[in-house]
């Protein structure tokens, strides 16, 4: 999702652009830093306030735009609890930007909904079954078939600290491990680089105490 | 502007405009020619908040509409008049500038005209 918003910012006339989850406050923003946390956070929670109410009087309604002076702020629920804002000049190119929220709702759209039919098909847990990984496995590379095995494990105790990006963003670690030298060391370096994109002591302690359970002993 | 009817009527004229509603920040409807007014004056108040609220934090000056895009393109748009707020409902297949232009136009004139004047008549 980082990459998503880094590639809205690219679109003409958009300043940048904030992922923002109604449970868990901002998830990414690449606005300038004038813009903190604790304002990007009560607008998150203002537009989010505004989207439901929007949907519930117009069922068809794509999203939403404040035109200010100085700015245009378009805002977009992408999926339920989860919205993305972002910040234009007034001259922004409209068109491309909607075509670029319509792409990144529907890529979401169908990355959430593929572990629900995962998830329903593999309702083991994980290390239930020691043949699937042994202790000395955790340490091993983990190969796709496995990975799927981990993944819903992974994404629903990263969606308690998270959020609904859990699936999105789990996928995106995997994609990176599995393609760097790091998944030579076995799915700790895994939960190491999804401590690290957590980036929060809280959080990963939680984090920790959900899987840790599921590891060989 | 004599009275709210009138305005609304006004509004309603414009090339690209559905049908509109007004609304006292009390929340009361003060006219409409759209068919279920009631379906907007919620959306509206909670829109005429939101937009202020932004506008504090962000530090911008002022909010010339707030929009909703609607797949059926009959986008809807709250516009602020000082203690008022319009809601207009567009038609589809217009020319958003020209129907933007013309009601801004109008509350351009309604706007700068005495306020005191202006809160009385409507």
């Amino acid at each position: 999702m980082k990459q998503a918003i880094e590639e809205l910012k690219a679109i003409p006339g958009v300043v940048g652009a904030c992922l923002f989850g109604s449970q868990e406050g901002v998830l990414q923003c690449n606005l300038p830093g004038i813009f903190k946390p604790e304002k990007l956070t009560a607008v998150g929670q203002q537009l989010s306030r505004l989207l439901a109410a929007g949907r519930m009087s117009l069922n068809d309604m794509q999203d939403l735009s404040l035109h200010f002076d100085e700015s245009v702020v378009i805002a977009r629920e992408l999926h339920k609890g989860l919205i993305l804002f972002a910040l234009c000049d007034p001259s922004f190119n409209h068109n491309l930007l909607t075509m670029s929220l319509n792409l990144l709702q529907d890529e979401l759209r169908e990355k959430v909904e593929t572990p629900v039919v995962a998830r329903s098909t593999d309702v083991t847990a994980p290390l239930a079954d020691n043949s699937v990984e042994s202790a000395a496995g955790v340490a091993a590379s983990l190969s796709s078939v496995e990975y799927l095995k981990w993944k819903p494990l992974l994404t629903d105790a990263l969606a308690k600290v998270m959020g609904p990006m859990a699936g999105i963003i789990v996928d995106e670690i995997y994609a990176d491990w599995s393609q760097s030298q790091a998944q030579a060391a076995g799915l700790s370096t895994l939960l190491e680089m999804i401590r690290a994109e957590i980036d929060d002591g809280q959080k990963i302690a939680t984090f920790d105490a959900l899987i840790e359970p599921h590891l060989p002993s | 502007m004599a009275t709210a009817k009138e305005f609304i009527d006004r509004v309603s004229q414009i090339d690209g405009v559905a049908g509109c509603v007004l609304l006292r920040e009390d929340g009361q409807t003060l006219g409409f020619s759209l068919e279920d007014p009631d379906l907007y004056s919620p959306l509206m108040l909670l829109g005429g908040k939101v937009t202020q609220g932004i506008r504090d934090k962000m530090g911008f000056s002022y909010c010339r509409y707030l929009r909703f895009n609607r797949e059926g393109k009959e986008n809807f748009y709250l516009f602020a008049i000082d203690h008022f707020t319009l809601g207009v409902v567009q038609t589809r297949d217009c020319s958003v500038s020209e129907m933007l232009r013309g009601v801004m136009r109008l509350i351009g004139r309604v706007s700068t005209s005495s306020s005191q004047a202006k809160t009385e008549s409507l």
